[in-house]
């Protein structure tokens, strides 16, 4: 690994973790657990689409590991693990069947694949398939963010950076 | 593929999604089934409820402060940090079973009597 490597994927944890540390403090409007923008998956397909699965998995497990740890809950490493995870494999095979014009569709099913992530993270701490019911709500909730998130980082990605 | 049948794609997710959450919210009883990871601490028939109760319920994780009335249920106070567990409110009203995810606690009206 390169210094520059090293230091451009840095600087995209530390933006990815000012993302979700911000994002941690706006209220969520609904009483619904794993609601939420999702800001930090801006960074993680901005990652995938130009640096490659390696680099956006580097970037993920550090700003995770980070995040839980600002958060200041070991749950959230859990959560964010298991979604974060699932997301990336979402955007690694649809980043394979899209264009560069349909990148919000990558950010669509990787919000759904996070939200999913979690509802099976959810499901093996409650030991219970009552949280299912939430997932529909959520699916539509990451319909709605995925493709806000994907439009910035469509955005990012058409732009030529020096 | 095209961009038109990637929307045909997200609006049948979307589609099914709004049909199980309409499916989902129909109330199955009134005996709520209180669980700590899995395990039932106890059930309650919220239809039998005459006075208010309040108890704690203490997990390894975080406690949380639940309240009974006669016809419902809610968390009323947590020391969780997301504090979603309270803002859920009231079971049956809310429609999706309540659950404190940081401490492992989960409220559901149960599918059949015991």
């Amino acid at each position: 690994m390169t210094a520059r490597r090293l230091t451009r994927d840095a600087l995209l944890t530390a933006v990815a973790l000012i993302l979700f540390t911000v994002e941690a403090q706006i209220p969520v409007p609904v009483p619904i657990p794993g609601v939420k923008l999702g800001l930090a998956n801006i960074v993680n397909v901005w990652a995938v689409c130009t640096l490659g699965a390696w680099d956006a998995l580097c970037i993920l497990l550090c700003r995770i590991a980070l995040g839980a740890f600002f958060a200041g809950n070991l749950m959230v490493l859990f959560y964010s693990l298991a979604g974060g995870l699932l997301s990336l494999c979402a955007l690694l095979l649809l980043r394979r069947v899209t264009t560069p014009r349909q990148v919000w569709v990558c950010a669509v099913f990787a919000a759904i694949a996070h939200n999913a992530g979690q509802i099976a993270a959810a499901v093996w701490i409650t030991r219970s398939l009552a949280v299912l019911a939430y997932f529909p709500f959520l699916t539509i909730s990451g319909i709605i963010a995925g493709f806000f998130t994907g439009l910035c980082a469509q955005y990012l990605l058409s732009r030529r950076l020096s | 593929m095209k961009t038109r049948v990637w929307l045909w794609v997200l609006a049948v997710i979307l589609g099914i999604s709004l049909l199980s959450i309409l499916w989902a919210r129909r109330t199955p009883s009134m005996i709520a089934g209180i669980y700590v990871d899995g395990e039932c601490l106890r059930r309650v028939d919220l239809n039998r409820v005459k006075a208010e109760e309040r108890f704690t319920v203490e997990t390894d994780d975080g406690s949380n402060t639940i309240l009974i009335q006669p016809g419902r249920i809610c968390v009323e106070a947590a020391d969780c940090p997301d504090q979603i567990c309270v803002m859920e409110g009231w079971l049956p009203e809310f429609g999706f079973p309540l659950v404190c995810l940081p401490h492992g606690l989960l409220i559901q009206l149960e599918e059949d009597a015991p």
